[in-house]
């Protein structure tokens, strides 16, 4: 019998609600049914809300005590936490890779990186690095007189102007009598020192990557290992590049 | 067919990067690849002006690409190569930045470096990249150091040998003419060494314990300069050990300081001081001090004459 009435609805016509007639239309739109309902639907929420707050402020018992009494108090008729929350010093970009990360997926792209860096530096040897030479160069000879007399140039046997150009300064005989093999023209120097920028760019990058990974992981083994019952003491806070610091209680093992 | 080596299979399906034999190796990371593969195709375009790139990159492409991660610069890829203060040792200056070695063994890969050819008219000399991050004789080279005193000829003791990796470089700079004893005590790196010396003809590999230098005196000559890189609180006085037994008058040493091996608790400067003052009483007289920064922290090389001849009064 229902399959009968459901066929019958097929050839039903769709209800329609009409529309403000002419005469009202001064009153503005009139409401359908389905706005009455949103309508309905929050008033009584609202209510039902209200009420609800009423009743547990008369349950409540004038007894009972509440962390929040002693830890909040009236500001201009708001409470306002007296003790600071510890806010967790972690980036929007960190917080988005803790959450859908495994420690280990994270820590694999670290090593990753790791292998791919040491990969660019076997042939990224950092020569015409911008910062002023580092380390330290001694030459130890007999006298003060030669102390006095030092000149770096001739001491190195090559001209004063290669002096600087620290990982490679040809002695005179070099200049003299060996060349630069390979092409010659401006143009193909230029697009290797084009290239050989752009290495470098991507080195930096992989570096800076790395660094945020090692971040990244470390801040997630901290809070897996917060999670011991263990007593244990802050000693340090976090901050966005790098994790908490806890000191742990020594317990024997057996 | 196993899971895990689908992928590779792929990879290798793919061919186009294949074909550049240069590239085809490098397979390992895929935006470098990719990139290869752009940079091959104009390697193409240029070949009538750039001297025949594209029969080289495809008559080694085959045996290098079935290698799979392995080799490297690659065969085809040009650079400029400029000659060192050092003898046998270059600077190649392309896509790379690297201080490299002339390959004695062409074709060979020692510790996975990467290879560079360069074709000077008919004939191509292949270079292998030192990594200073690796090497504290390459890391003193780039720093500047005046003199290694290793040349082509020159007869070379390498103390703490290690895996030989150093040690090819080494033997790529004193070339067929010269030698290069190679001493290290642990077996395990010594195997290292041991297969590299079976492709060098000039290496002599010695596994013994530095501090006698009795027993292995049957197998050494004289030498011209002895370097050590042993990291033993007692190195000067294996040094000079050595030096007393097969350096030869007014012959070198060039030796690398870990501070941390000598004396953790001292501040590096002092330790590299305290050094010297104990080669001067070994009749080691040292030239000069490079410490190894950017490359090595609190890592210094010095070198020196032994038995310098006295000086002629004038």
């Amino acid at each position: 019998m229902s399959s009968f009435r459901k066929a019958l609805k097929s050839r039903q016509r769709n209800h329609h609600e009409r529309s403000q007639p002419v005469a009202r239309k001064h009153l503005g739109l009139l409401e359908k049914k389905k706005d009455y309902k949103l309508r309905a639907d929050d008033y009584h929420k609202k209510k039902n809300t209200i009420s609800a707050l009423r009743k547990k402020a008369l349950d409540k018992n004038p007894d009972e005590f509440y962390f929040n009494m002693i830890n909040s108090k009236l500001q201009d008729g708001v409470h306002v936490a007296t003790k600071a929350t510890d806010e967790v010093e972690v980036t929007e970009e960190q917080k988005k890779m803790m959450r859908t990360q495994d420690i280990r997926y994270v820590e694999m792209k670290r090593v990753a990186e790791v292998k791919k860096i040491e990969r660019m530096k076997a042939e990224l040897h950092l020569l015409d690095a911008d910062s002023k030479q580092k380390n330290h160069h001694t030459f130890f000879v007999d006298s003060k007189k030669e102390v006095e007399s030092f000149n770096l140039a001739t001491h190195l046997n090559t001209v004063p102007e290669l002096v600087d150009r620290v990982y490679n300064r040809p002695t005179l005989e070099t200049l003299e009598t060996k060349s630069v093999h390979g092409p010659s023209r401006n143009r193909v120097v230029q697009k290797f020192a084009r290239q050989r920028k752009n290495q470098y760019k991507i080195l930096s990058q992989r570096i800076d990557r790395e660094k945020k990974l090692f971040v990244i992981s470390q801040k997630i083994q901290t809070r897996k290992d917060l999670q011991d019952k263990t007593h244990k003491v802050k000693v340090k806070r976090e901050t966005t590049n790098s994790a908490a610091i806890y000191k742990f209680e020594t317990k024997r093992k057996r | 067919m196993r899971p895990g080596f689908s992928p590779r299979g792929d990879r290798g399906g793919r061919g186009g990067r294949g074909g550049f034999g240069d590239r085809g190796g490098r397979g390992g990371f895929g935006d470098r690849g990719g990139r290869g593969g752009f940079r091959g195709g104009r390697g193409s375009f240029r070949s009538p002006e750039g001297g025949g790139f594209r029969g080289r990159g495809g008559g080694r492409g085959a045996p290098r690409g079935g290698r799979g991660g392995r080799g490297g610069f690659g065969a085809g890829r040009k650079a400029l190569v400029e000659p060192h203060r050092h003898e046998g040792v270059f600077i190649s200056r392309g896509k790379e930045d690297a201080l490299v070695t002339r390959n004695m063994v062409v074709g060979e890969s020692v510790y996975g470096e990467k290879r560079i050819s360069v074709e000077e008219g008919e004939t191509k000399i292949e270079y292998r990249a030192w990594n200073p991050f690796r090497s504290k004789l390459a890391a003193a080279i780039l720093g500047g150091v005046d003199q290694i005193h290793i040349k082509p000829g020159s007869k070379v003791m390498y103390l703490g040998a290690a895996s030989g990796t150093t040690v090819s470089h080494v033997s790529d700079i004193v070339g067929p003419e010269g030698l290069v004893y190679a001493v290290e005590f642990s077996h395990r790196s010594g195997r290292d060494l041991l297969n590299v010396a079976k492709k060098r003809t000039n290496i002599i590999p010695i596994i013994e314990d530095a501090r006698h230098p009795h027993k292995y005196r049957m197998l050494v000559g004289m030498v011209d300069v002895i370097f050590a890189d042993v990291a033993q609180p007692d190195q000067t006085r294996i040094v000079a050990l050595n030096a007393h037994n097969f350096l030869k008058n007014g012959g070198h040493f060039v030796i690398s300081i870990k501070a941390n091996c000598i004396d953790s608790t001292a501040a590096p400067e002092a330790v590299f001081a305290s050094e010297v003052k104990k080669m001067s009483s070994e009749n080691m007289k040292p030239q000069e001090q490079l410490t190894l920064e950017p490359y090595e922290r609190d890592h210094a090389v010095v070198v020196g004459i032994y038995r310098p001849p006295s000086k002629q009064k004038k």
